[in-house]
């Protein structure tokens, strides 16, 4: 340590020998005040005695001073494969170059050997605006939630967590006890603690994040009551809704109701009273069902004609013919699982007339049908019918010899030849035979 | 109109029809040819059967004439349709108590495509009994009886 600057300025290395000093550099000989020193003190104080930034420096006695005489200094780079000055020199030194313990960035989820200048590299940055911007909508919509706070049914989904940055801990979103929600309740509450302010407060000196952020993801005890307030008119306006809904579906169910009694008692209604709907007889079944409650019902119809005129097609249509009972027993019928009439043997069936396999047409039909499956029999190739006969045009050469111009000449002319020659050859068959 | 319909008046008939439709679905309406609710199955059948003619083949078969069949299918109530595929008896479930005939008329030329053609798919698939696509309110109401009870 030194001397003049204290404790909080730790010690260093010369980049060119080594020579474990102040960060601000060298040993010096005299103090600012002029006495003689006798510990470890920095040469370069400034007027503050302050340490400044830079850390890669020289000491003053043995090693020239950075940049002079075109030197360029070996830069301590930690990437990995580039092999450190120490390594260069081949000297193994106690505790050699700028190296500080492992320590674990939460963040980047990496280790790193840094020390605290982890925190000011790109990559940390990045990555801490990354989960801050993960962070702020769910902070935001809470923060929303402050002035009108949502209360609504419960379900499954509001048991969604959040994870807390700063506090490293998971917090449940929405608030729920019983049947209800309040929606970003539980984030809320979470923000508001104190727990969460002093964790914040942490994580932003840790991670040399950006002040001004800080304040969006906190919640002050102000806002936290005034969201307290909400909820509960929200708990109020919410029960009054339910009230409501319940209110309307009773309504509906005793509507309902309602018309289903007018059609019952419009249809028991006698013929005396004058229905033009109802012109036809209503279908003897209902009838039949409901004979006792038709002497019950009486009143003129005050009621309108019943609301439901899918029902007049099949009611006031003819009604089905009853051709008896079809049911005699001992024999069995398609719902006892008696063997169908189609299936049952005929009586008329002779051995004689009986034939299995198929009759002479799907013969032919199937002798077609192979056909159909060989190949044409004047194709050359694999399986060639050797037996077929083949006509003179059979062979692609058309014998001519010195023959220039095109295929089709040669052809024309084989053509008109072999025509002549047929005509040649039944002529003097006719001759022969007569 | 149901002389617009092939008719099969005897057992042998039907049996017939039923074993040599192959990969068409055969139906059948047993009924009475001057019964008014049959007379309008009959409307609806005869003009629809060309346009379902490569699905179906539509058949009028008389009840009084084939005793055997009206009492095998318990066809108490005319007209009564039944569907066969194949030679097998395919089943319907219209929401009506019975599933092996559809009784009365249908209400309008489409039900009864629609219900041809809800029968075809589910016989090429092997189904033996299938789902009807009718709206339940279009299917005739009607007391399945029972004796004795």
């Amino acid at each position: 340590m030194c001397v003049v600057c204290g404790p909080a300025v730790t010690p260093n290395y010369c980049v060119r020998c080594f020579l474990r000093s102040c960060t601000i550099f060298f040993l010096a000989k005299q103090s600012l005040s002029g006495l003689p020193v006798t510990g470890r003190v920095c040469k370069q104080q400034g007027s503050q005695g302050k340490a400044p930034r830079s850390r890669r420096r020289v000491c003053s006695g043995a090693c020239p001073p950075l940049g002079a005489a075109g030197l360029a200094p070996p830069r301590p780079r930690r990437v990995r494969g580039h092999r450190m000055a120490k390594d260069r020199l081949h000297v193994r030194l106690p505790r050699a170059g700028p190296m500080a313990p492992a320590e674990r960035c939460g963040l980047c989820r990496q280790t790193f050997f840094c020390g605290r200048g982890h925190v000011y590299s790109r990559k940390h940055q990045r990555q801490l605006k990354v989960a801050l911007e993960r962070l702020l909508p769910q902070v935001e919509a809470a923060r929303k939630a402050v002035r009108a706070a949502q209360v609504e049914r419960y379900v499954p989904e509001h048991e969604r967590c959040c994870w807390c940055l700063c506090c490293s801990c998971e917090v449940r979103k929405h608030l729920s006890h019983g049947n209800l929600t309040v929606l970003h309740g539980g984030l809320l509450e979470h923000l508001a603690s104190p727990e969460h302010k002093k964790a914040t407060n942490r994580f932003w000196w840790e991670n040399k994040a950006e002040l001004q952020m800080k304040e969006k993801f906190l919640i002050s005890p102000q806002d936290y009551a005034r969201f307290k307030k909400s909820m509960v008119k929200g708990l109020d306006s919410y029960e009054e809704k339910e009230d409501e809904v319940i209110k309307e579906m009773a309504a509906q169910i005793r509507e309902v109701e309602q018309s289903r009694q007018e059609v019952v008692r419009s249809v028991l209604e006698p013929q005396a009273v004058p229905d033009p709907e109802e012109g036809s007889s209503a279908p003897g079944s209902w009838k039949g069902t409901n004979s006792q409650v038709a002497s019950i019902s009486q009143q003129p119809s005050y009621l309108d004609l019943p609301p439901a005129p899918e029902l007049d097609w099949m009611e006031t249509g003819q009604p089905l013919t009853f051709i008896g009972h079809q049911d005699t027993p001992g024999v069995g019928n398609i719902h006892s699982g008696a063997t169908p009439p189609w299936m049952a043997q005929d009586e008329e069936y002779s051995s004689g007339n009986q034939q299995i396999g198929p009759s002479y047409e799907e013969f032919l039909k199937e002798k077609e049908k192979q056909k159909l499956k060989k190949l044409p029999p004047d194709r050359v190739g694999a399986n060639f019918d050797h037996s077929s006969s083949t006509g003179a045009g059979w062979l692609p050469s058309f014998g001519r010899v010195w023959n220039n111009g095109r295929r089709w000449q040669s052809r024309h002319q084989f053509k008109t030849e072999a025509a002549a020659r047929n005509k040649q050859s039944h002529k003097e068959k006719k001759l022969m035979i007569s | 109109m149901s002389f617009l319909l092939p008719k099969l008046t005897s057992k042998k008939e039907v049996d017939q029809a039923i074993k040599s439709t192959a990969e068409k679905v055969l139906v059948l309406r047993f009924g009475r040819d001057e019964d008014p609710v049959c007379l309008q199955l009959d409307d609806i059948l005869s003009k629809t059967s060309s346009d379902l003619s490569k699905m179906a083949a539509i058949y009028v078969v008389d009840v009084d004439q084939t005793p055997v069949y009206t009492h095998y299918f318990d066809i108490s109530y005319i007209p009564s349709t039944v569907f066969f595929f194949n030679g097998q008896h395919m089943k319907v479930d219209y929401g009506s108590p019975d599933h092996t005939k559809f009784v009365g008329s249908f209400k309008t030329k489409q039900d009864f495509i629609d219900l041809v053609e809800v029968i075809y798919r589910g016989a090429m698939r092997g189904k033996l009994i299938v789902q009807s696509p009718i709206d339940p309110k279009n299917i005739p109401k009607y007391d399945l009886l029972y004796q004795d009870i």
